[in-house]
Formats: C-alpha cells, structure tokens, sequence
C-alpha cells in the first residue's frame, strides 16, 4: 500500500469510525438501560405500570400491554427521543388560533384591558362622563358588544387557549415524558398570569423556552428562560438599571458627554439625552430575579451563596431587557433603536437576541464578583452568559435538580443514595436531563417499594389521568379547569416564583380532599357536557350484569396492576344492598331540606327497583361506581 | 344555629347522620346533639379585607385643610365645610371621613373603629402585582418568600383546630394564604357538601362510600385528612347561606364582598371553630372618573363600609369582643389628580381597624403637610407607618401570637399602641 493510498484509507477509516459513533449516539437499542425492577420484587407488568405513572400523565386503557409488548426499554428510550407520531395531538391542536404566534404577534393582537377601554371610549361606546354613572355590568354588556363588534381579541382568550393547550397536549400527547417534564420545568421556572405583564409572553415562554429544552443541558434551559420575556417580566430584570455612579466609566457614557459639548443637537443626542436623564430618575438595581435565579432556579436556598452574591449577580444581569413589541415598546429604548439603529447599538455593545434585548447603556460596567468568580469590568452582554454558565455547571446546582427530579419521578422523600448517583451524572454529563433520567431509571431506588406509588397526584395529574383512563374525548378543554382551580390547583396562576409545591400534604387538605371525591362524581355523572367518554366502550361494550361486576371491572380498568379486592369488599355490602339504600332513602328524606339545590334534597323518582330483593343497577349506579372510583383514596395516588 | 357544634368522633355516624345500621334520621339527631362536646372554646377571631387595585386613602380619609392637595386636586377635592350640602364628615377637625362612609361614623365615635393613615409598605414599587405580592407574604424586599403572612399566623395559633380555622371567601386562595398550615378556600360555604346531580339516595351512598374508603386508606396522612373533611362537612351541613336572616336587623350589600361578609358572620355563629377570615373587595384602582361624593370610589366605600357595618352588627354583642376587623391596600395614589379625573399609583394609603378592644376614634400615623417637597419623589403621600407595624400589632394584642421573627422576618419597628392596654 502506497503511502497516498494509506492515507486514503485512514481518512475513510476515520470517516467510518465517526459515523458509527455518530450513530451509536443515537438511540441505541437498550444498551444504556438496566431495569432492575425484577430485583424489586415487580413483574414485568407491574414495572410498566409503575413506568407509566411515573413518566405519563396516566396509563390509557391498554397501554400497559403496549409497552410490555414493545418492551419497557425500548418504550422509555422512544419516550426519551420524543419519537412517538403524534397525529391526534395535531387534529386536536388544528383549530387552535394563538398557539404558533410569536410574542410581537401577540402584543400587537391583544390590547391591555385598559386598552380596551381606552379605544371603546375613543369610539364613543363608552363615555368617559358616563363611565362612572353606568353600573359595571353595563359597562361589561357595551364592552363585549364593542369587542364582537370590532372583532377584538381580548386577553382572556389568549389564556383560555393557554390552559386549553396545556390539557390537549396533557391528554393526548403521545410524547407523555416531554409534556410531563414541560409541566415540571414550567413549574421549577414558574411565572404566573396573576402578574399582567405576564400574561403576554406565557405562551411563547412555554413553547419556545421550556418545551424544545426539556430533555436538553439544563444550561439552555436556563439561558432560554433567563432571556424570555414571561421571565424578564416576572421578576422584573427588564426594569433593572446599573446605577449611575458605575456608569462614570462607560464609553457610552463619555460619548454623551462629548456630544453634549460639542451641542451636537439632532435627534440622536435628544433620544440619547432622554435615556439618560430617564436613568438618572429611574435608576435602579431590581435584585429580584438574581435572587431566585440562585435560590429557585439554580444553586437551591442552602447553595452556599450570599446576599452580597445575589446583589453582584443583579449587577452582572443589569440591562437584560425585553425588546419593544407592540404596546410595550418601552418608551427611551425604542427612540434609541429608531435614532441610533441597530448597527450602530450592536457595535455599542447591545445584542439582540429574538425577543430579548441586552440594553448596554443600562447596564453596569463595573467589575463584579459572585462565588468567587471575577467579572472584570465592561464584560457586557457576555458576563451575563457566563454567569448562568457558572451557576448551571455548579455542585449545589447538581445536587438541587438532582432532588427536585427525584421528588417528581421517585417520591416525595427520595433516598439519598439515588440523589447522588443522579447528582453525578449531571455533573459529569454537562447537566444533561436525559442522562440524569437514564440514571435514575437505571437505579434500584427507583422500583423500590418506597417509590412505587408512593406519590399523591396533584390535581391536574388526578384530572389528566382520569381524562385519559376514560378515553375521554375533550371538546372543551376549559370545563375542567374550574375543577383544577377547586382543588387548589389554578394552573398558570401560581402567585409565588417558587412554583406549585411537590408534596402530598400540599395538595391534601380538607377542601381539596371533598373537590377531589366532587369532581369523582362530576366527571363520572358527566355534568362537565363536552367531556364525553363512553363506560361500555371501555369494556368493549360488554354491560355489567351487577354492581360487583362493575366494581370489578372498572376498578381494573381505571387502576391496572393493582390490589383492588379490599376496595371492593368495602362498597360491595354498600352499593349492593337494597334494604341499606332503602333505609338511606328514607333518611335522606328525613332530614331534607328544601333549600339545598343539589345533593340530599332532589326528589326522586322511580329509580328504585319494585323488587326488594334485587339490587338496583342501571347506568346511573355505573356512573357511580366510576365517580367512587376516582374519587377513592387509591386513584389518588400514582 | 345556636348551638355549639363539635366533632363526632364516632365512626358509626356517617354523612347528613345517616348509619349503617339503619337507625332512624331523629335517632340520630339526638345521638349527635348528645355528641355535641364543647370544644371550642371562645377563641379571637381577625378578619382581614384586603382592598384590591390600591384605594386612594387622601380621599377615603382627606387630611380637608390642606390647601396643597386643594390645589393638586381642583376635580377632586372635597370639603367639611358646613356650609356645604354635601361634605366630608368631620372626625377630628383635621381629617374628613368620605360620606359614602358614613355608617362609620358611630364606630369612630364611639372608639370601635381606628384609622391608620399614611401606612404602606417600605418597598416603594408601583405595581399592584408586586406590592399585593409583598404585603401578603409579609416580607417586602422577598418575592420568594412561600407563605402568606395570615397562614404562618394559621400556624402560630398553636392548638387543636377544626379545618375552618382560616378560611377564605374567595374561589382561590389568596396569597396571603400560600403555604403549610391547612387553610380553606371557598365561595359559596354551601358548595362544601359531597355533590352531584344524582338522586339524592344515590349521593347518599356514594357519600357514605367515599367515607368507608377513606377510613381504610393506605395512607394514613389521607385517612386523617378524609376524616376531618367528612366532620367539617358535618359541621357545615347546618348553614343555609342562601336563606340566611342576618341579625340586629342588618342587611349587607348585594355585593361579593357583602355576600362574604355575610357568610364569615354565619361561620362565626356557628362555632366552627373560625379564627382568621379573609375576603377581598376590589376596584379601587380609579385611574379614570373617580368622582367626589358620588361615582366610582363613592361606590367602592360605601360597598366597603355598609358591608363591614353590616358584619359587625350582625355578629352582635355575643361576637364584637371577640372579633377584629381589619382592611389593607397594596398603595395610595398620587396626590395630584392626572388628566382623566383619576389618580394614578402612589404610595401610602390608609387602613381601617375595628374592635372593641382598640383606642379607636383616632387617626393614627404622621401626616405632614402635603407640599411637594413633604412628598415622595415629589409627587406621593410619603409612607410614615410600615403596614407592618400595624398587622403585626393586630397579630400580637388580638391573637396573642408575638412572634414577628415568623410573621415578619425582617422587621424591626414599633407599634403605634392601638389597642388599650
């Protein structure tokens, strides 16, 4: 072989090699994953049972058989790579109007309220003298005339599409392990619609910063939702200034200077004047993000940091702004783009990145220093970026991630030893969520029988895994959100930057409890009308022939995998005895009182069999063993 | 109404006094009124109102002699004047009660009713989200911060409780009420009832169910829980909200903060073992046409007003000594009117305290004379009395909790002694 030849050979060599690591990087067929879930005592069943509650919304009727056929590997690695076709999905997101906007679409499209009323006054519908002689509702009667009328749309349809997204892609995504860790990762990074600023950018901020990145470094998750408005906004970095003093230095500044003194008057220096003297009123470091970026986001509260830490990363973080879009095109910035342009602000340092703006003249040029690390001084745009770096590759970072992933995924108290091996992972592997989860599915931890449904559904997860128990067809999403709001569970509208807690006793309380076992029997006596669902299709359209059968089977149904026998030989005695519902009839009507409209007062009718010994079963009592059965102590758990 | 209830501890008695063993419906109601153990003993009861989009506290009480704000407010300035057909009510010579407030008056006279003015929070943000989100959770300068001051009160209480200890009239729980201490949150006091559209013997059965079930949970924090919401149904089964005859002849607005006024007075009645209710009235953000004796904030401050009249007379004599009332703002507004006939977003407001066992009849906190260089940033009423100074004083004299390193971490101040020692 000649050496040009050999060279040939090695280069191809070489090529070939990298396609196969290339390859090999993909999905590989299993090699990566180890169940040991037979160590743990669990059948093959019951681990894809125990998969499916960990890593779905709930099981659908039959899916246990689906994964155990297609192996519950292989089903989990589909899931990791997003790879399930989601048809349905699509169908049922087609008619969706808002979904695929982009921010500057929608600030343009939805007029603040106050906007609203604003332009209905300038179209005379409401006179600005007469607004306080009209009562409310007929100020609400004229505005929603004047709304259908101009083909308005307002803000609360953007939020009712929100929240019905969330539970179309909950109940009929195919990729249940993406919207899963969309709905932990909204939550880890949580802004909420109680704050109006926010309820523009919410949206986008789950679609483009949150979803595309779940399963990514947790470094570009951070990063996206550092630069999202929904955050800017929520924790209000969009407002935070460097203060005047740190800008002595800034070139930006001495080119004022020098403008000033040549009395250069144009526009430019008048837009530039105005942004200063705007500053020099305004002025102001808003710590609130850099506090929660270490507290909530990243380092966890027993991180190891300081308050001196949160103020010099405010500092580091000062100028990380939204860029204006429609309404909200703030004010000194969008005078300063139109007059300077955006070359020239780029050559000054600012950038602009989609819909975030790094605004270099309100930023602090000073040299700062968090942890330890030293940002020396006109670091600009790039000090920001290296900061979140450094705190998303962080050890306490690792070990608080770690934590929150197993508190979801394992239990509400997940073993230290399981917390470290993930912990590992994520600092050996850059922070990828991917392997973290590989490693903790890969743990004996993880099919233990302290995991094992160990965790109590929150509300939404009780009201999607119902939904998808029941092949429910959801025509109106927003029926059931009433519901989640009763049970404490307002999603999108969780005030505090913490996010909804992750704990069983958060969520069980006595009202939320008697909500739960209520929306058992709404749901099941289908007083939500567009949830439609069919009881016999579920079983093949075999009727039950008496309440135990029925027990028995929808009991299976709805909770597969599990020892249902104690809670049948509980209702059984109750919901089969006819002489007992007779002896409750007549009580109920004891005590009734007229003025309940629901409940113990409705009068009767024929209902009751004529026969006193058989036991009364028709499609009511199905519907109320299904409603007693997501109502039940057992279908709160996952 | 009258009578105390308690728990019924038997597990034999299942809802609406219905048993497995068939005992008949009066039975029953003798066993349970045999059951009727005292355990609740008179506690304090505070009941907080919080006046959403920040109310204008220099026009609800106007400091009337101050030509500044006279001048800064030619559209919206009232007088006292007696020769004045409609006037500010004169409480003290300096200041004027707005006269949709009227029913206020008597407690003011009679030293029920205590106003601090110039109170608000030390974090001088604008934005309702923000300075609501602050005075809930009680720490100014902390977004973070997971409870809400009155459930870290709620938990202070610090002995057995019933599940209505704290118990808010609002769909959702408000901020204030975040966190670890069981709190209930509900509208319609009505609504809390095992319900469906199902024949009443069905829900009968399914109810009893439900209970059975939950007898026998797995978990024991569920078991717990599934009890305790089957006696607080018990407890509740009682009211009648919709039919409900307030008494002392009182009649409250048909208004949502009226209609919960109505229900935290039928809690009370009921023993139910209530000790921190909260209600919400909103509106008072009146950037446009706020009007003077009559429109908008007119409107607001009678609802406010007539509504906690109402409540208190309601709950009568039996109650007051037990009860204190107390309403918070997020912010006052700008001292000069803007161009729409409105106020914009200012600083400190005022904030009502009623009790039998305040030094009322006095306007408390430091007003000085409204020129601009007396105002914050040239243009708000500056803030002289930290909120917190006040709600901690409440928590502390009323419900005896004195733990401000929970209430309010950060602070360190005085109290302005409203309450007679």
């Amino acid at each position: 072989m000649n050496p040009k030849k050999f060279l040939l050979f090695s280069v191809l060599f070489v090529c070939v090699i990298q396609a196969f690591l290339f390859y090999s990087d993909k999905p590989k067929q299993n090699n990566e994953f180890h169940f040991p879930y037979q160590a743990q005592g669990l059948t093959e069943r019951q681990a894809a049972a125990h998969l499916l509650s960990r890593f779905t919304f709930g099981a659908t009727p039959g899916q246990i058989d689906e994964v155990v056929k297609m192996g519950l590997e292989s089903w989990f690695n589909q899931q990791l790579q997003v790879a399930f076709k989601e048809d349905t999905l699509q169908q049922r997101l087609s008619d969706f109007q808002f979904i695929n906007l982009t921010n500057t679409e929608i600030a343009k499209m939805f007029p603040r309220p106050a906007k609203l009323l604003k332009m209905a006054a300038e179209d005379g519908v409401i006179s600005r003298d007469s607004i306080d002689l009209l009562s409310k509702d007929e100020v609400k009667v004229r505005l929603d005339s004047y709304i259908k009328e101009k083909n308005i749309h307002t803000q609360s349809e953007l939020i009712k599409e929100l929240i019905n997204q969330k539970i179309i892609r909950a109940t009929y995504s195919n990729n249940q392990l993406q919207e899963v860790l969309t709905d932990f990762w909204f939550n880890h990074f949580n802004v909420a619609l109680t704050k109006p600023q926010v309820v523009l950018f919410t949206l986008v901020y789950e679609r483009d910063a949150i979803r595309p990145n779940v399963l990514g470094k947790f470094n570009d998750l951070l990063s996206a939702t550092s630069q999202s408005p929904a955050m800017l906004a929520f924790l209000d970095n969009f407002t935070s200034f460097g203060d005047n003093d740190s800008l002595q230095n800034s070139r930006f500044r001495k080119r004022i200077e020098e403008e000033r003194m040549n009395r250069f008057e144009n526009k430019v220096d008048t837009a530039v004047n105005n942004q200063f003297k705007n500053r020099k009123s305004k002025s102001g470091i808003n710590e609130n993000y850099a506090r929660e970026l270490m507290e909530l986001h990243t380092l966890g509260v027993d991180g190891g940091y300081t308050q001196v830490d949160v103020t010099q990363a405010a500092r580091v973080l000062s100028g990380w702004s939204i860029y204006p879009m429609g309404e909200l095109a703030g004010g000194q910035i969008s005078k300063l783009i139109e007059s300077l342009g955006e070359e020239k602000l780029k050559e000054r340092g600012f950038v602009k990145n989609g819909d975030f703006f790094f605004v270099q003249s309100r930023h602090d040029v000073k040299q700062k220093k968090v942890l330890g690390n030293i940002y020396p001084e006109n670091g600009g745009y790039q000090e920001g970026v290296d900061l979140l770096s450094m705190l998303a590759h962080h050890p306490s970072t690792a070990k608080f991630i770690s934590k929150k992933l197993a508190v979801r995924f394992v239990s509400d108290n997940p073993p230290q030893s399981l917390v470290d091996k993930m912990s590992k992972t994520f600092l050996d592997k850059d922070g990828d969520i991917k392997q973290m989860l590989i490693t903790m599915v890969n743990a004996s931890e993880f099919w233990s029988k302290s995991s094992v449904r160990q965790k109590t559904k929150s509300p939404f997860e009780l009201v999607i895994s119902s939904l998808r128990a029941l092949k429910a067809d959801v025509i109106i999403p927003f029926q059931v959100f009433r519901q989640l709001d009763k049970m404490g569970h307002k999603i999108y509208y969780y005030q505090a930057p913490t996010g909804f807690p992750d704990r069983a006793d958060y969520w069980i309380n006595t009202g939320a409890l008697m909500n739960r076992m209520n929306f058992g029997i709404a749901i099941a006596s289908k007083q939500m009308p567009a949830v439609k669902f069919d009881l016999l299709k579920l079983n093949n359209n075999h009727e039950p022939e008496n309440i135990e059968q029925a027990l028995r089977i929808y009991a299976q149904l709805l909770m597969p995998e599990r020892d249902v026998e104690s809670t049948i030989k509980r209702l059984l005695p109750l919901l089969n005895d006819p002489a007992l519902q007779r002896k409750l009839l007549n009580t109920a009507d004891s005590i009734k009182r007229g003025n309940k409209e629901e409940g113990i007062s409705m009068e009767l009718d024929d209902l009751f069999a004529k026969d006193e010994q058989m036991p009364i079963f028709n499609h009511n009592s199905l519907a109320q063993v299904v409603g007693i059965i997501i109502g039940s102590p057992e279908f709160q758990r996952r | 109404m009258s009578s105390r209830r308690g728990f019924i501890k038997s597990g034999a008695l299942a809802v609406f006094g219905v048993s497995l063993g068939g005992v008949p419906g009066f039975v029953l109601k003798a066993a349970q009124h045999f059951n009727q153990t005292q355990l609740y003993k008179k506690r304090k009861i505070l009941i907080c109102i919080f006046q959403r989009g920040a109310m204008d506290g220099l026009m609800a009480v106007t400091p009337f002699s101050d030509e500044f704000l006279k001048k800064a407010r030619p559209n919206l300035f009232m007088s006292a004047a007696n020769s004045e057909a409609n006037r500010l009510i004169d409480l003290d010579g300096r200041f004027g009660l707005h006269p949709s407030m009227g029913s206020f008056e008597q407690l003011f006279k009679n030293k029920q009713l205590a106003i601090v003015h110039g109170i608000g929070s030390p974090n001088n943000t604008r934005s309702h989200f923000d300075a609501q989100d602050y005075m809930e959770t009680g720490t100014p300068f902390n977004k973070g911060t997971e409870s809400g001051w009155l459930n870290r009160a709620t938990g202070l209480l610090g002995h057995d409780a019933t599940p209505f200890r704290a118990v808010s009239l609002t769909s959702s729980q408000p901020r204030s009420f975040y966190g670890n201490n069981a709190t209930v949150a509900i509208s319609n006091l009505n609504d809390f009832v095992i319900k469906g559209k199902q024949p009443a013997s069905m829900m009968n059965v399914t109810a009893k169910s439900f209970e059975e079930l939950y007898d026998q949970a797995t978990s024991k924090m569920m078991q717990n829980i599934g009890k305790e919401t089957f006696e607080a149904v018990k407890m509740l089964s009682d009211i009648d909200v919709k039919n409900y005859k307030p008494a002392n002849g009182s009649e409250y607005p048909k208004s949502s903060l009226g209609n919960a006024l109505k229900q935290i007075a039928q809690l009370i009645k009921a023993d139910v073992g209530l000790e921190i209710g909260f209600a919400e009235s909103s509106g008072w953000d009146t950037h446009f046409n706020q009007g003077t004796f009559n429109g908008n904030f007119a409107r607001n401050a009678k609802d406010l007003s007539v509504s906690i009249t109402a409540f208190w007379n309601d709950i009568g004599a039996a109650y007051q000594d037990e009860v204190v009332v107390m309403t918070m703002t997020e912010f006052g507004r700008t001292v000069k009117q803007n161009g729409t006939g409105g106020t914009d977003h200012g600083r400190a407001s005022c904030n009502f305290i009623l009790g039998n066992h305040l030094n009322g009849g006095l306007v408390y906190g430091d007003l000085k004379p409204l020129a601009v260089e007396n105002l914050e940033d040239g243009r708000d009423l500056p803030v002289t009395t930290d909120f917190r100074s006040v709600f901690s004083e409440v928590a502390d004299q009323h419900l005896k909790l004195n733990n401000d390193s929970i209430l309010f971490p950060d602070w360190t101040g005085k109290h302005l002694k409203l309450f007679r020692s």
